[in-house]
C-alpha cells in the first residue's frame, strides 16, 4: 500500500476541517479503511479494524460498536451533535469522535481522495 | 459435560435501556482480553456479543450474558425474559426484523443480528418459549487448541 495513505485520525481530522469532540487519547491510530452506514449491524459485520465510520448516527451505542469491532474512530457528519453521553462514552472508550459539516456522502469522498481505500 | 470453566463471568442487560446497551459486551470484552483470549476469538466473540445483547435491549424486559472460557473454546449464553420468538427460522432471515420504528430510526432492527451471530459462530443454538423469552447458546472455538470435549483433564 501507498505510504501516504497511512494517515493517523489527527491527521485525517486536520486535513478534512473535522473537529475533534472526544477520545483524544486514540487519535494516534493509523486509519486503514472506513465505512459509510447508519446501520450499526451492517458495521458491526463489515467494520474492520482500523476502520473510520462515517455516520449520522450519535447515540451512545455507537461508541459500543466502534469499540467492539475495533474501529479506529467515528466521523459524524451533516452537522448532527452528538450529546453529551456519547461524548463521555468515547472518551471512557477512547475511541475518537470528529464532527463535520458537510454530509457523509461528501467526508467520504474527501477521505477516497485522501487515499483511504 | 461436566467440564469446568477457566474462567466464568456474568453480566445484565436492561431491556429498553438502547443507550446502555453495548455496555455488557464491552465488560465481556475486557475480560476475554484478561483471561488472554487471542485477538481474533475476541474480535468474533464481541461482535456476537453484542448482537445478542441488543436483541435483549430492543426485544426483552432484562436478560443476561454468561461467558464461559474453556481451554478449547468460548461459551455464551445470553437468556432473556420477554416475548420470545414465534418463529426461529424467519427470525434468523437476513432483513427480517420485528423491531420498533423508534429502534430503526437509531439504527437498530435491520435484521442482522442473528444471521451475523451465525456469521462470527462455531455453533449455535436458539431456544425460545412465546410468552417467556429466548435463550441463545453460541460457541467459539479457540485457534490453535485441541478439543478437550469428553477428555478428563488432570487436576
Amino acid at each position: 500500500m501507498d505510504e501516504r495513505t497511512q494517515r493517523t485520525i489527527r491527521e485525517v481530522a486536520e486535513e478534512l476541517g473535522l473537529t475533534v469532540m472526544a477520545g483524544k487519547e486514540g487519535l494516534g491510530q493509523v486509519v486503514t479503511g472506513a465505512q459509510v452506514s447508519d446501520l450499526l449491524s451492517y458495521v458491526m459485520a463489515q467494520g474492520r479494524a482500523g476502520d473510520l465510520w462515517v455516520t449520522i448516527q450519535t447515540h451512545p451505542n455507537i461508541i459500543a460498536v466502534a469499540a467492539l469491532a475495533r474501529l479506529a474512530g467515528i466521523v459524524v457528519a451533516a452537522g448532527f451533535d452528538p450529546g453529551e453521553e456519547t461524548l463521555d462514552r468515547a472518551d471512557e472508550e477512547n475511541t475518537p469522535v470528529l464532527v463535520g459539516e458537510e454530509s457523509a456522502f461528501r467526508i467520504a469522498g474527501r477521505l477516497y481522495e485522501l487515499g483511504v481505500r | 459435560m461436566d467440564e469446568e470453566p477457566l474462567a466464568h463471568y456474568e453480566f445484565p442487560i436492561l431491556g429498553r435501556a438502547y443507550f446502555l446497551g453495548g455496555r455488557a459486551s464491552t465488560s465481556v470484552k475486557r475480560c476475554l482480553t484478561e483471561a488472554g483470549v487471542d485477538e481474533e476469538t475476541i474480535q468474533r466473540v464481541s461482535v456476537a456479543c453484542y448482537e445478542a445483547e441488543m436483541n435483549v435491549v430492543l426485544h426483552a424486559r432484562s436478560g443476561y450474558v454468561a461467558v464461559s472460557v474453556y481451554e478449547d473454546r468460548i461459551v455464551v449464553a445470553v437468556v432473556d425474559q420477554g416475548p420470545g420468538i414465534e418463529d426461529i427460522e424467519l427470525a434468523m432471515k437476513p432483513g427480517w426484523s420485528s423491531a420498533s420504528e423508534e429502534a430503526r430510526s437509531l439504527g437498530f432492527g435491520a435484521g442482522m443480528g442473528l444471521p451475523n451471530i451465525r456469521e462470527q459462530a462455531d455453533e449455535m443454538r436458539i431456544e425460545s418459549t412465546v410468552g417467556q423469552g429466548v435463550q441463545l447458546v453460541i460457541t467459539f472455538r479457540r485457534p490453535g487448541r485441541p478439543s478437550q470435549r469428553g477428555e478428563r483433564r488432570d487436576g
